[in-house]
């Protein structure tokens, strides 16, 4: 009886929303962005550079919301529930949206239909590393490791069915071995993990650590078609034999469905414009997370592509179950 | 003592004037964040950072630094007046606070709260400055296991506390852990207890549960009694006395080591400290009878551990760049926004900087003290407002603190129907105390078990293999144990030692 | 009160108990390590343990005779005071998604002070505006706190 109510103010509410005369008074007050992982994470961290930019533009300030859990579902289902009125907007991290829709266990509240995908941001290569003095001195001698000991070496990933740990389920059908899985909340979480010895070794992305390579941490490879710029020195995955294994990170701004087009074009506008800077580029290469502008047509091809995609990923991490 | 010069030029820019006016809004702002509903500490320090935008770096750090200390004060004085908890940390101070506010002693608890935390945010930054950053790496052995371990001693003490009603506290504990559990699971996202009400997947909400069960239900409990003021008793004190502070001295230290130390460790958060403080006292006091009816050492001991936490968080934050709660992960995003990257190579790269924030820490910390000691006496004047004003403003209050937070009635209602429960429970002697601490901590707990048990591959023999939480299980079992099954050689020990 | 002891803690037991047979539904282990009930399923278990040593011991327990004079439940002149505050809260909580936080605030705020035993129609009247309207305007013009509007927009 309460849901019924709720759902009909929900309706009434939408209703009023969608008149033009509240999209040009948009925005009136303070716009939230939430953010499907934990704070300090390469999601947040770029979340944060780009609602402090584009509040500039924008006249209202954004605020980044960190609702963590379960590879960021918690995060997604709340952007996906939030009122279509232009003032919730949230991250949306690319694979790992998609598995989540895909993997009938978790009963997701949300299709890939909940979101309306307004301007990507990041393309954060995938990347494996370990403590600095690590017996892994190469993917090779940690390939060789999980072999002799099959389900002895703990990786560690961002959330389940997260590109982290698509990424582990792709060397490990590349080169037959089998690690033990444990699956954290974040970024963050990874580090202390790793560098306080509790796990082996980490599939995270490059944003999150690159500044830590060569002292604290040492790099094994990169899981993309090409080097990175921030880690030159780090081999790609295909260059040391396994062509197979490409997983990365795209993250990007969206609205729930049923925002009206005219309130996402603002938004779109605003958030495209912080991203293009040349202020934007200045602090996204100090903490390492490559710009991939995608708006409109191209963005939303994307995000449809990569439906596909993760289909396949996903029936594999099905079937290991 | 290279540390030391850097630490007095920091000092010599700390104080212009400039930044003293920085550091002295931010108190303010953080107090009133800390005292008005509907905003925790995160979500408050998040929406002032576009105030500090105008600012340079420095000044930016050195304002927030203030709003986050003058936040976690602010919760305080909420709980000491109308026993209504502004954020996490301050639910112990409810317990001993709110009854020296019914005896009339508002004046002493609010000064005693002022004085400690000054003391705890103080000590605990020398410490950081001396000898944080070799310990910041050590705080890194602590995993998954020995953070369960934690997690279980707490509670365990906490249920200690209880006295003569001990099975009730352990099972109360169990009750608000599975309230913790309402929602999408941690790990693997699947929905549990939820039965498809959308409004559960996110859990039931901690700051509505602690809205009802210490709010409502204290206004319920003084509505059925006639009342003209909602505490009867004469406003005795507008300040701790001397004796009243000399009994604290050691409530105080203890409380900077305990939030010190656990301020170290990333991600155990502002509560664990503050009621391990407060267990801690309640052990060593020689009137251990006196605690949960007003004694001021319960208090000191959780606002002192509570500050020094606050400070001690601030070393994982600059030392290696790990937020160790949802305000410092807030102040990390503006430290990046304001081009400083919190790392192990702060330090290095911008000292000046780094020795500059850590001395507007003190001066932070001064300030604190220096506008809350003379506006203690106008806090308690606020208990003179009539009952039914009283009343009706708390929950005027507790309804926007309820609904504020995610915008939805859910909430409301969680807040009326355990406003009600929290009635039955304190009148049936159920303590609530437990339940509170296990709902905050029972996500962590699970998650940390889980994570635990996937590095094991699924077997409990990791935490024989893990020396310290092997230590931190067994301990506060043993101790349950015997309080539980009341061995009779110890009966004598612990009739002095229960309630 | 050993009564009242009794019927809150048997509540506990269902509770518990219903928790059991919920996390039953959920997969307790499976190849990938402890599933979603592993956790809630072991809680459950020493719940409801716990809460039936709770019965047994309470249930031994020797009558005190102060306890005949401690009601549970309010009564007399107080327990309509407590019957007041609750039903009001409940009704300005449905009211507010209809009227508006503003109009269901000013109402609740009247109500109360009313039932409480103000009598001054001026006091009732200022308190009721700043605690409604005033209230309204310093938390969401201020501090970003939304409050309910009603559909039709006040």
């Amino acid at each position: 009886m309460l849901i019924r109510r709720r759902t009909l103010l929900a309706a009434s509410a939408a209703a009023t929303v969608a008149s033009p005369a509240i999209a040009q008074n948009y925005p009136r007050r303070a716009v939230q962005l939430i953010v499907a992982f934990p704070p300090g994470g390469s999601t947040d961290v770029g979340a944060r550079i780009l609602a402090a930019m584009a509040e500039k533009d924008f006249g209202q300030p954004i605020t980044v919301v960190n609702k963590a859990g379960a590879g960021g579902q918690i995060g997604f289902t709340e952007i996906a529930r939030a009122r279509p009125d232009g003032y919730t907007l949230g991250f949306l991290n690319l694979p790992g949206m998609n598995t989540i829709t895909l993997d009938p266990e978790r009963k997701a509240a949300f299709t890939i239909d909940s979101f309306i995908p307004i301007v990507n941001q990041v393309l954060d290569p995938g990347f494996i590393w370990v403590k600095g003095d690590s017996p892994y001195k190469t993917l090779a001698d940690l390939v060789d490791a999980a072999k002799k000991n099959p389900g002895k070496i703990s990786a560690c990933t961002t959330g389940i069915l997260s590109d982290d740990h698509l990424a582990i389920l792709m060397v490990q059908e590349a080169a037959k071995c089998e690690f033990r899985i444990v699956h954290f909340d974040g970024g963050a979480q990874q580090l202390t993990g790793v560098l306080g010895g509790h796990v082996d070794v980490a599939f995270d992305n490059v944003g999150s650590v690159f500044k830590r390579v060569g002292t604290e941490i040492r790099g094994l490879a990169v899981t993309d078609t090409q080097r990175s710029k921030f880690l030159p020195q780090i081999a790609t995955t295909p260059e040391l034999g396994m062509p197979s294994v490409i997983s990365n990170s795209t993250r990007g701004v969206g609205a729930p469905k049923g925002t009206p087009a005219d309130i996402c074009k603002i938004v779109e506008t605003a958030f495209l414009k912080a991203i293009n800077s040349a202020e934007m580029k200045e602090k996204m290469d100090a903490v390492g997370l490559a710009l991939k502008p995608m708006v409109g047509a191209e963005y939303a091809k994307y995000y449809a592509d990569l439906q596909a995609q993760a289909k396949k990923y996903t029936e594999w991490a099905l079937k290991m179950r | 003592m290279e540390s030391l010069g850097h630490l007095l030029s920091g000092f010599a820019a700390a104080l212009s004037w400039y930044y003293l006016l920085y550091a002295l809004a931010g108190c303010i702002l953080g107090t009133l964040i800390g005292v008005l509903p509907g905003l925790g500490p995160a979500a408050g320090t998040a929406i002032l950072i576009p105030l500090t935008f105008s600012l340079d770096p420095t000044g930016a750090i050195i304002m927030l630094s203030a709003i986050y200390y003058g936040a976690m004060y602010g919760g305080t004085i909420t709980s000491v007046l109308i026993n209504v908890p502004g954020e996490a940390a301050s639910v112990i101070t409810c317990i001993d606070g709110h009854q020296m506010a019914r005896q009339g002693r508002a004046g002493s608890a609010l000064g005693i709260a002022a004085i400690g935390s000054f003391v705890g945010g103080t000590l605990a930054t020398v410490a950081l400055v001396v000898v944080a950053m070799p310990l910041a790496s050590l705080a890194l052995k602590f995993g998954p296991a020995e953070f369960f371990a934690l997690m279980v001693a707490g509670l365990c003490l906490v249920v200690g506390l209880a006295g003569k009603n001990i099975m009730a506290a352990l099972l109360m504990t169990v009750i608000g852990l599975l309230l913790a559990l309402i929602g999408l699971d941690p790990v693997r996202g699947a929905p549990r207890f939820t039965f498809g009400v959308e409004e559960l997947f996110d859990g039931i909400g901690f700051v509505p549960v602690v809205m009802g069960l210490f709010g409502v239900a204290e206004l319920l409990l003084a509505a059925e009694t006639r009342q003209t003021h909602m505490i009867e008793a004469e406003l005795k004190s507008w300040m701790p006395t001397r004796q009243e502070c000399k009994d604290c001295v050691g409530a105080i230290l203890r409380g900077t080591g305990v939030g010190f130390v656990l301020g170290l460790i990333p991600g155990v958060g502002a509560i664990v400290p503050t009621f391990m403080a407060y267990v801690l006292e309640k052990r060593v006091s020689k009137t251990p009878e006196r605690f949960g009816k007003g004694a001021i050492e319960g208090v000191a001991s959780a606002e002192t551990a509570n500050n020094a936490y606050a400070n001690a968080a601030m070393v994982p934050l600059l030392a290696l760049g790990i937020p160790s709660s949802p305000t410092i992960a807030v102040l990390m995003g503006a430290f990046i926004i304001n081009g400083i990257t919190p790392g192990p190579f702060l330090f290095t790269e911008q000292p000046t900087l780094v020795w500059t924030v850590i001395a507007s820490f003190f001066v932070g910390n001064v300030l604190l003290l220096i506008l809350n000691l003379p506006l203690v006496g106008l806090w308690a004047k606020l208990l003179k407002i009539p009952f039914s004003y009283m009343c009706a403003g708390v929950l005027i209050f507790c309804i926007i603190g309820a609904y504020g937070l995610k915008q939805t009635m859910f909430d409301v209602w969680v807040m009326l129907g355990f406003g009600i429960i929290g009635y039955l429970l304190r009148k049936l002697d159920f303590p609530i105390a437990p339940a509170i601490l296990a709902l905050i901590l029972g996500p962590m707990m699970e998650k940390s078990l889980r994570t635990t048990l996937e590095i094991s591959g699924g077997s409990f023999a990791i935490f024989l293999d893990r020396p310290v939480a092997l230590v931190l299980l067994t301990i506060p079992l043993i101790v349950i144990g015997f309080l539980v099954f009341k061995p009779r050689s110890l009966a004598p020990l612990r009739e002095s030692d229960v309630e | 009160m050993r009564q009242g002891r009794l019927i809150a803690t048997g509540a506990m037991l269902v509770f518990c108990v219903f928790a059991v047979w919920q996390s039953l539904l959920l997969s307790l282990t499976d190849r990938l390590g402890p599933g979603p009930g592993f956790f809630p399923f072991w809680l459950a278990v020493i719940g409801a343990v716990l809460a039936v040593a709770l019965l047994i011991t309470t249930f031994r327990e020797a009558a005190d005779p102060s306890d005949a004079e401690t009601r549970i439940l309010p009564h007399g002149e107080g327990g309509k005071r407590w019957l007041a505050i609750v039903v009001l809260l409940a009704a300005v909580t449905v009211a507010m998604e209809f009227v508006g936080f503003r109009i269901a605030m000013f109402a609740f705020n009247a109500i109360l002070v009313i039932a409480l035993g103000e009598r001054r129609w001026w006091v009732i009247a200022v308190f009721a505006v700043l605690g409604s309207v005033g209230v309204y305007y310093v938390f969401t013009t201020w501090l970003d706190v939304l409050l309910p509007v009603a559909p039709f927009g006040f």
